[in-house]
């Protein structure tokens, strides 16, 4: 019997045929760790490349880096792929398309969020239409930090992702990775509507200000 | 870009003064775009935009649209409407086919309302967003999806 991440149970007639046989979870024990050294070393790659990050993840995939030889294959399907590489800024419209296509794929996945802009929204995590990271909606393995990372922190990436997939089959506990810190990113730049720390005052403050705006202001100051 | 001269004279015929862009008000915006292109032939329009202004002492709540109409290879003329707010704009979807996307999007952003747009609904946020981020008085934290 086998327990998939969810915690659902599943059994098979083969599995329950071979676990009644004496000795035999010696050689499951060998399969297993065959099955291990597959997973982790032919991981195939859902690209989810929405803006610049992507060019990073074409330079890794081609020639010179090469994602190929750690037997990563980019896919353009995710009923065929194990691992999200999500490579740029995810907006409130795109963040259903992504959780579609993240469901779409099969057990066991994993995902890796790729560059600032996925991991925490960076310069564009304030505007209105910006999902602020990527993990308020689904879960996220490896943060690959950067702007954009260069092909070689997405192999740093992937390596910790295979050493995870290593320890989580051999039944070790991992740390499971956090948000990297980001200076004047931990606390939200702007307190947000329905956040008790947010000062009322400010509501009006920041109304009146766009209120009073002087629209060809900065016209007239250029021809002057 | 200066206006050019038989379209100065042409819309001095209208009433209108040869500016960058051109104040035009919302019944006549038709009739100068049929003028500029089936008769001067600015068959190219370049762009639509438009920009929410908050009211003013002299003036009510309005948003402000803008076209820009080009013959090639270089001659460019740009003509703007003043829509107040809550009503709306003839639209110039059945002269130049460009003018679709480009006013769905002002609708999208800025609100405005065209008339005679065949297909008026969101062409950039998703379907069942409430309000129009480009106006001045959205506020710019106004919480929307469980993940914002």
């Amino acid at each position: 019997m086998a327990v998939d991440e969810r915690g659902q149970a599943f059994t098979h007639p083969v599995y329950a045929f071979l676990e009644k046989l004496p000795g035999i979870s010696l050689g499951l024990t060998t399969a297993d760790q065959l099955l291990t050294w597959g997973a982790a070393n032919s991981l195939f790659i859902f690209p989810m490349a929405t803006s610049c990050c992507g060019i990073e993840f074409m330079s890794a995939s081609s020639g010179r880096f090469d994602l190929d030889q750690i037997g990563s294959i980019p896919r353009g399907t995710p009923r065929q792929c194990d691992v999200m590489v999500i490579a740029g800024t995810i907006t409130v419209k795109m963040a259903p398309r992504v959780k579609k296509l993240w469901d779409q794929m099969p057990e066991p996945k994993w995902a890796i969020a790729m560059g600032s802009c996925a991991i925490s929204g960076d310069f564009y995590r304030d505007i209105y239409s910006v999902v602020p990271g990527v993990d308020t909606f689904m879960p996220i393995d490896v943060y690959v930090p950067g702007c954009p990372p260069n092909p070689d922190q997405l192999f740093e990436g992937i390596r910790r992702l295979q050493e995870k997939i290593r320890l989580k089959r051999a039944g070790e506990w991992t740390e499971p990775e956090l948000r990297p810190d980001t200076p004047g990113f931990k606390v939200p730049s702007l307190p947000r509507v329905g956040d008790p720390a947010r000062d009322a005052s400010l509501d009006e403050a920041q109304l009146d200000a766009v209120m009073n705006l002087d629209p060809g202001g900065m016209l007239r100051r250029s021809e002057g | 870009m200066p206006v050019p001269d038989d379209v100065a004279a042409k819309l001095e015929a209208m009433g209108l003064a040869p500016a960058d862009p051109v104040a035009v008000d919302r019944q006549g915006v038709l009739a100068l775009a049929a003028l500029l292109k089936n008769e001067l032939g600015f068959t190219y329009l370049s762009y639509c935009a438009a920009a929410h202004r908050p009211a003013s002492e002299s003036e009510p709540d309005r948003t402000v649209v803008e076209y820009r109409v080009r013959r090639l290879p270089r001659d460019e003329v740009a003509f703007a409407v003043v829509v107040p707010t809550g009503e709306s704009t003839p639209s110039l979807c059945a002269l130049y086919a460009g003018a679709d996307w480009q006013e769905r999007e002002q609708y999208d952003l800025v609100g405005t309302v065209f008339a005679g747009h065949p297909d008026l609904r969101r062409i950039m946020l998703p379907e069942d967003w409430e309000g129009h981020p480009l106006r001045r008085d959205y506020a710019i934290d106004t919480r929307h999806h469980p993940w914002r």
